[in-house]
Formats: structure tokens, C-alpha cells, sequence
């Protein structure tokens, strides 16, 4: 067992060391010459410090005038719903974006994969096209999914369900593939019908492999939004950074990227704590006796 | 060769279950055909417990399989209960127990037993009470609700073995289900197994190359010899029931027909390992 002790330490050091040469590096410059690398440049990675106001600002806890949002919630609220937008509007447009790519990805994936893995004949009419669409980058798609869709949310969710489909779409196939043929039979003795035994045998079967393309899903979500808010947008994380940068505002492009790595890793531990429960059958999954 | 069993009185007055004609089976490797079982006859009538023994490789499983329906069958004929097998359908009377695990590694022990029951849409409590009957003859009570990771295999075993007895099947097929045990927790199968055979007398088909457990378990042993599956010999199994696994194999009729069956299979390990 390696030392917890250790790895916590080891893990806020390195968050520190990093917070501090990224805040102070750059004046210690002149000092230290080629020691410190030139991209520590503000003016190209901003500063912590720098970054944190401007979230403080974006997210409407700092309201002109030096006003706290503790003090005056009434400007909160009008902040957070101007027709500008703030930093909770774009992120809720993203996120909602991405939850239906995703929804709408993962639900399809798992029913064709299922459809497919039953059906041998289905299996082999779809190879080729499947083969073909997936070769293809999807980002490549995006400006054509926009010039069809539109600037709005749907080019967003469409976008991204391109991504996730075959990510899901292979896992679940696999996965019903490689049900064992014993188990099959022992349901059809047991009584059970082709229907039930997809339901009851290839379903919690396959589930395991599904879940285990669900975390990358969520990455190939947010990219596929993301992407897409890059290309042509009315709102999005992704429009505050391609923004930042026509605009040179660093601290607001990193104040977006922070934002995004925290939805990243919360709908990662969401779905973990999902397959915990439902794959407690695994070994691996299994409470330590 | 006359392979007119030999039946037990009871067994002569009940009608016949299964019935068997000619049966082949030839299996293509490599472009050259294999026979695997080679015109096979024989019939078990109601309630006779019937043991296939032969040498690995005999196609003593293949023979299960073709009147299991799980495998198409090359030649010959297979009726149950009067009606012609056929290959991928399911017959309601009959159960089978693989070899292999087969429990449902993602269902509970309770849900794994009660599965057949709920796919037949029984009520939830009239199901569990009869979950919770068969937990206790398969002595596994304490363990409904783990998962059959955290089982034994003489455990699973017993779970698969339930799961079929639910349901009630008339006709069991059963292939070397305790093949993977090792003998101790093989003689408490045997003794669970004949407990629940008592109460129903099933008709059963066990496989097994264990002729010890052929002559605990079965009233009747067909020998098969070593490939192409032909049947050698048909013995009858007399001991009184209802047996004891474990007091049976003291008794000097036992050994005398252990001697006896053991000479017959002994000529067929020995053709084995020369091919």
C-alpha cells in the first residue's frame, strides 16, 4: 500500500509549485534569465491572481462599481441574466449541449450496438458505412452540421452526438458480441424469449462494456460543443474563448478553460459513482470484505 | 451388438420419454469429416435416472447436446415425449445443466434461482417463497443476496442446479455438472442431488467420465466407447434407494459393480490414448 501521506502531499505540492511559478515566475525574469521560459509571459498565460478576478468579475460576484454580489443580490441576478451574457449563461448553454450530444449519443449508441450485435445479417449490410462515417474526423463535419443546423444549440448537440454514437456504438456491439453462448442457452431453457434473453442476458451482459465508454464519451461531448461553439455560435464556453482570443483577453480564456475542466471532471465522478452501483456484480466494483 | 436395455421393474411399466434411433453426428475439420457419435440408440422411460459414461472425447456431451436441441444432429432420430427434436428449440419439460458456470454473474443468488419464475411473469412473493425453499435445500441460506463472485463453484453449481429445479422440468439433462469439483464437494453434490431427485424422480440424462458418480447417482449406465461414440454396453444399476453417497460406496455390491463397469471402460481409456 503506498503512503497516503505521500500522495496527498505530492498531490497539493505540485498544484502549488505550479500556481506559484505561473504567479511569480515572470518577475523573477530579469533576475533569472533563461531560467524562466518566455511563455511564462503574462501578456500569453495571464496569472492566477489576474484570472481570478476576472472570474470574480464574469461570474457577477464583483459588479461594477466595486460592489459585492453577497451585498447586492438583486444586481447578481440582473448580471447573471444580461442579454450579453455571463460566464453561467454561456456555461449553462454548454453543458445543456452537451448533456443532450451526450444523452442523445449514448442512447442511440446502445440500441444500435445492441440491434447490431444480435443481428449478424444487419451487422454486415451497416459494416462498410460504419467503417466509412467513423474514418471520417467528425470535426471535420462541424462547418457542414452548421451551414444545416444553424448557429444555435442544435449544430452543438448534433455535433457532438456524432462523437459520442461511436465511442458507445463499438463498446455495445463488443459487448454483445462477447456474451457467452452458455448463458444465452441457460436463459432459453430457463424459459425466456429472444426479447427477454436481449433484455435480461445481453443488456446487464453488455453494461459493463458501455460504461466503460462512457467516461470517454463525456470528453468526445465537450469536444464536439466545444468545437462546434468555436466554428459559429451565438453563446458557449467555446465562443468565450475563440473571443478571448481574437481579443487577446488571456485571463477570460482561462477563466472558461478552468470552468470547463471542473464540468469535465464532475460528470466523470457522476458516472463512476453510476457504475459502482450498477456493475457491483464485477469483481472490481465489489465493497472490500 | 443388442443394446436392448436392461430396465428395472418400475421403469418397464412407465412409458418412454426419450427415445433415440440411429443417431450420428460428423463434425467437418479441416475439410474432413469427423465422425463424432455414430448410430446411437437407446430409450429412457419415465423417472429412470440414466448415466452416459464414456472416455473423454467420446461425444457423450454431443449426445446430450443433439437431444438437448442445442446442436443440429446428422443423422438418426431424437423424440421427446413422442415429438421430433429440433435444433435451436426450446422444449418446456426439459431442463439442462451446463457444465460450464453458467449463473448470471450480475443477478443475486435469489434472483439467479428465481430468473425462470420471473421471465414466466410469476408474482414477486409467491416467487420468493419458492426461491426461499429451494435456498434452503440447496443449503445456501445466508447467501440470497451475494453475487456468485463471492461463491464457491460447488456453491454456483448448486445455485445453477436450482435455477433449473424451479421450474420443474419432468425431463433433466445434465452434463458433467460436477466435472470442475473437487470429490469432496463432488459427494455433497451427489447427496443434494439425489435428496431432490427423491422427491420428483425426474427423468435424467447425466453425463460424466466419473464412473463412481455414474453408479451413485444412475439406475442405469450406457457405456460409450472411445470416438466415434458408439455404445459399448448397458448396464443396470440396482442398489436399493434411497441411496447415501457416501455409505453406498462402502458396500460390497457397489465394488462388485465398479469392478465390473470398470473393466468395460478401462478396454476404452486404453483405446483412447493408442489413437
Amino acid at each position: 500500500m503506498p503512503n497516503r501521506l505521500l500522495i496527498h502531499v505530492g498531490r497539493w505540492g505540485i498544484l502549488l509549485l505550479m500556481l506559484a511559478v505561473w504567479q511569480w515566475g515572470w518577475d523573477l525574469k530579469p533576475d533569472l534569465g533563461w531560467l524562466v521560459p518566455n511563455i511564462l509571459d503574462p501578456y500569453f498565460v495571464s496569472k492566477p491572481s489576474l484570472i481570478w478576478f476576472r472570474f470574480l468579475e464574469l461570474g457577477c460576484f464583483a459588479l461594477p462599481q466595486d460592489v459585492s454580489a453577497w451585498r447586492d443580490p438583486q444586481g447578481f441576478y440582473a448580471c447573471v441574466i444580461a442579454p450579453s451574457g455571463s460566464l453561467w449563461t454561456h456555461t449553462l448553454a454548454t453543458v445543456k449541449n452537451t448533456f443532450w450530444g451526450f444523452l442523445v449519443g449514448v442512447s442511440s449508441g446502445i440500441v444500435t450496438g445492441l440491434v447490431l450485435g444480435r443481428s449478424e445479417t444487419l451487422a454486415r449490410i451497416f459494416e462498410p458505412y460504419i467503417v466509412a462515417f467513423n474514418s471520417l474526423p467528425r470535426v471535420a463535419l462541424v462547418p457542414l452540421i452548421i451551414i444545416m443546423f444553424g448557429l444555435g444549440d442544435v449544430s452543438k448537440v448534433i455535433t457532438a452526438f456524432t462523437l459520442v454514437f461511436f465511442v458507445v456504438f463499438f463498446n455495445t456491439y463488443e459487448g454483445t458480441r462477447a456474451v457467452e453462448r452458455d448463458l444465452i442457452n441457460a436463459a432459453k431453457f430457463l424459459g425466456a424469449s429472444e426479447w427477454q434473453v436481449t433484455w435480461t442476458v445481453f443488456v446487464p451482459s453488455a453494461l459493463a462494456w458501455v460504461f466503460a465508454s462512457l467516461s470517454p464519451a463525456i470528453s468526445f461531448a465537450l469536444i464536439g460543443v466545444i468545437v462546434g461553439e468555436f466554428i459559429g455560435a451565438e453563446r458557449g464556453l467555446g465562443k468565450i474563448i475563440i473571443e478571448a482570443e481574437a481579443q487577446l483577453q488571456i485571463a477570460d480564456m482561462m477563466v472558461a478553460l478552468v470552468v470547463l475542466m471542473v464540468i469535465g471532471v464532475t460528470l466523470v465522478l457522476v458516472f463512476r459513482a453510476i457504475e459502482h452501483r450498477l456493475l457491483r456484480w464485477q469483481r472490481h466494483h465489489a465493497e472490500p470484505s | 451388438m443388442d443394446n436392448i436395455a436392461p430396465v428395472s421393474p418400475e421403469a418397464a411399466v412407465s412409458k418412454v420419454r426419450i427415445e433415440v434411433r440411429d443417431l450420428s453426428k460428423t463434425f467437418t475439420m479441416a475439410s474432413k469429416q469427423l465422425s463424432a457419435v455414430d448410430r446411437v440408440s437407446f430409450s429412457i422411460r419415465q423417472g429412470e435416472f440414466v448415466a452416459l459414461l464414456g472416455p473423454s472425447g467420446c461425444g457423450k456431451s454431443t449426445i446430450l447436446n443433439m437431444i438437448a436441441g442445442l446442436i443440429p444432429r446428422s443423422g438418426g432420430d431424437i423424440l421427446v415425449d413422442d415429438v421430433s427434436v429440433m435444433a435451436g428449440q426450446v422444449m418446456p419439460q426439459v431442463g439442462y445443466v451446463f457444465q460450464r458456470d453458467t449463473v448470471f454473474p450480475w443477478r443475486t443468488v435469489a434472483r439467479n434461482i428465481g430468473y425462470g419464475l420471473e421471465i414466466k411473469g410469476i408474482p414477486k412473493a409467491s416467487r420468493e417463497e419458492q426461491v426461499k425453499d429451494m435456498i434452503a435445500l440447496a443449503r445456501l441460506k445466508g447467501f440470497e443476496d451475494a453475487f456468485p463472485m463471492a461463491l464457491s463453484g460447488g456453491m454456483r453449481q448448486r445455485v445453477s442446479l436450482m435455477r433449473t429445479l424451479i421450474m420443474e422440468p419432468q425431463i433433466l439433462l445434465m452434463d458433467e455438472p460436477f466435472g470442475a469439483l473437487d470429490t469432496h464437494t463432488k459427494l455433497e453434490m451427489h447427496e443434494i442431488l439425489l435428496n431432490l431427485w427423491e422427491r420428483e424422480r425426474q427423468t435424467v440424462i447425466f453425463v460424466t467420465h466419473d464412473l463412481s458418480e455414474a453408479l451413485t447417482l444412475a439406475d442405469r449406465i450406457i457405456l460409450l466407447s472411445a470416438r466415434p461414440g458408439r455404445i459399448k454396453e448397458d448396464f443396470a444399476v440396482t442398489f436399493p434407494r434411497p441411496r447415501n453417497a457416501i455409505k453406498l460406496r462402502e458396500t460390497a455390491a457397489y465394488s462388485e459393480m465398479f469392478v465390473r463397469v470398470w473393466h468395460s471402460l478401462g478396454e476404452e481409456f486404453a483405446a483412447t490414448k493408442v489413437d
